[in-house]
């Protein structure tokens, strides 16, 4: 890792001590070959500060290429999973341009070392969620389904807090379905959610599962991007937690979320169909 | 020798002689000694499912000579994950009794069970009979005067949930008691199969589903159970209580409030107090 630190020039090691550069670099090259590493923290545990310094590292390294982050992802967010990894709050993560996938389009399947789809809810945040003052929930413009493609860099899927943190917190693709307004779709904490393959139902849950009611992920959006630095503005689209657990994105057919009240999400995965 | 290993050898030729009554007694004597016992599949094996369900009716049929007055049944094995774990393609079912139906808020003692869980699920209340072993969904609708949110809680006689399709049948389906809620909602207008479901205990969710988890629609489980029973001739009567299926996975009971809430249905809750006669030995491989 010290050698892909010097290896950016742009950074001098006496002010990178934990080669926060290096390590966005490794996840990057993972991220672009479909290569896996090996987790960070077997050699060296990361802290939560220095987690998401590497994270924006590794955004930075995304625009550089021409990408804008137009939203934000939750992680952890089903206290189930928060328990079996042993932690305590919700991570945050950045969504570039680059990871949007239309909905009804194809997911691009040149990348991906071991994806996984999940069923999940998206808010479309107006102006005041820059306001430090409003209410969180004042800044929901519109709501969503949504399929996310998380897809960690390392090797197995293993990874501490502080790996998946630096990981961009397994971001990897998005598909938003249609914007309803927020005041028509009424409160979404107990809403049936279904992830299809094929249409044929792999998983089942509620919204529920995400932080008790998914309305919460806007404040804890807002307090995670304060206290890690990351940028949240009107306009942004912010995916919300899983209502299921993940499974593995299939190499090829439909997959479909579709959230009681809410509507229907659909990406293709793998080779076109022959017409 | 031949003085000790006699009646032994004795119980052994009896149970070999007629499995079924053996079944049944080893669960009875589980149940009433609330120490669970060895899976009766070593007796019936593990696939005659038929063999299974003559235990299940001369279990019921003991308590109801003791006095219990059937209320209803109950469907398990309703979602596609369980019935994988099992083997099987079907569901199963039970019979609820007077004695296991709990009212919403009520305490439930956790010293009553050997090795309880809890899931929520829809229960349904039948205005009319549904007899035919030809029932389909539409029936059912015309039949269901109005359904309840429910909280089921399953229990096993048999040591550490070991259970195989014939265990859980022969131990009724794996029942215990069952709460119900106390807001009735009519069926017209009513999505069933994209309920939401979240069970909180000690104040956060433990188990979250849709009733699209229940073999696609709770409905569609009872219109299953209504034709399995007739054609098992003991059909579906007005006024019967059928608790449908999970909506999500079972969780442990433990001590305190669990609260069910089933999205357009309202909610129920009930209050474990006490300890389990068995603390469950493995939390894994059981569904009823």
């Amino acid at each position: 890792m010290s050698t892909n630190a010097a290896a950016v020039a742009s950074v001098d090691p006496s002010t990178d001590p934990v080669g926060i550069e290096g390590l966005a670099r490794a996840l990057d090259r993972a991220e672009r070959r479909s290569t896996p590493i090996a987790q960070f923290s077997v050699e060296r545990p990361l802290d939560l500060d220095s987690a998401y310094a590497v994270q924006r590292a590794l955004i930075a390294r995304r625009a550089a290429r021409g990408e804008h982050v137009v939203g934000l992802k939750l992680g952890f967010t089903s206290r189930e999973k928060a328990r079996q990894m042993g932690v305590d709050d919700v991570i945050i993560g950045a969504l570039t341009d680059a990871m949007r996938v239309d909905d009804g389009c194809r997911v691009p399947d040149d990348r991906g070392i071991h994806p996984r789809v999940e069923p999940e809810v998206a808010y479309l945040l107006g102006p005041s969620i820059a306001d430090p003052g409003a209410d969180p929930s004042t800044a929901i413009v519109a709501v969503a389904p949504a399929l996310e493609v998380i897809d960690s860099r390392y090797r197995d899927f293993r990874f501490d807090l502080g790996d998946v943190i630096a990981d961009d917190a397994s971001a990897s693709a998005f598909a938003v379905g249609s914007w309803r307004a927020a005041d028509e779709v009424g409160p979404l904490e107990n809403r049936a959610v279904v992830l299809e393959l094929d249409g044929r139902a792999a998983a089942t849950g509620s919204t529920a599962a995400i932080l008790g009611d998914p309305v919460r992920a806007v404040a804890a959006a807002k307090r995670l991007a304060r206290e890690h630095g990351l940028e949240l503005r009107g306009g942004m689209v912010l995916l919300a937690g899983a209502a299921t657990a993940a499974v593995p994105l299939p190499s090829s057919g439909s997959v479909a979320a579709e959230a009681s009240g809410l509507g229907r999400v659909v990406v293709h995965v793998g080779e076109e169909e022959p017409r | 020798m031949s003085a000790t290993t006699t009646p032994r050898r004795g119980a052994a030729a009896a149970a070999a002689a007629d499995p079924v009554h053996a079944a049944e007694s080893l669960l009875h004597a589980a149940a009433c000694a609330r120490i669970p016992c060895a899976p009766v599949r070593d007796l019936i094996g593990d696939d005659d499912q038929e063999a299974a369900y003559a235990v299940q009716s001369l279990g019921i049929a003991r308590r109801v000579a003791e006095g219990a007055r059937i209320v209803g049944r109950k469907i398990g094995l309703t979602s596609p994950a369980v019935q994988a774990q099992f083997g099987v393609a079907t569901p199963d079912y039970g019979v609820l009794l007077d004695d296991m139906v709990a009212d919403d808020r009520e305490p439930l003692d956790l010293d009553r069970f050997l090795q309880p869980r809890v899931e929520a699920e829809v229960a349904f209340v039948l205005g009319r009979d549904l007899d035919s072993p030809t029932t389909h969904v539409a029936d059912v609708i015309r039949a269901t005067e109005f359904v309840l949110p429910a909280i089921e809680v399953v229990d096993s006689r048999i040591a550490g949930w070991d259970i195989r399709i014939t265990d859980t049948i022969a131990d009724n389906a794996s029942s215990g008691a069952v709460v119900l809620g106390t807001t009735p909602r009519r069926l017209d207008g009513l999505d069933l199969a994209g309920v939401g479901m979240r069970l909180d205990h000690a104040g956060g969710p433990v188990s979250t589903g849709a009733g699209s988890a229940c073999l696609g629609s709770p409905v569609i489980a009872v219109a299953w159970l209504a034709r399995a029973v007739a054609r098992h001739g003991r059909p579906l009567r007005a006024g019967e209580v059928v608790l449908s299926g999970a909506l999500g996975p079972m969780v442990d009971a433990t001590q305190g409030v669990f609260h069910a809430r089933l999205d357009g249905l309202g909610q129920v809750r009930t209050e474990f107090t006490g300890h389990a006669a068995t603390t469950a030995a493995a939390t894994t491989g059981g569904a009823a």
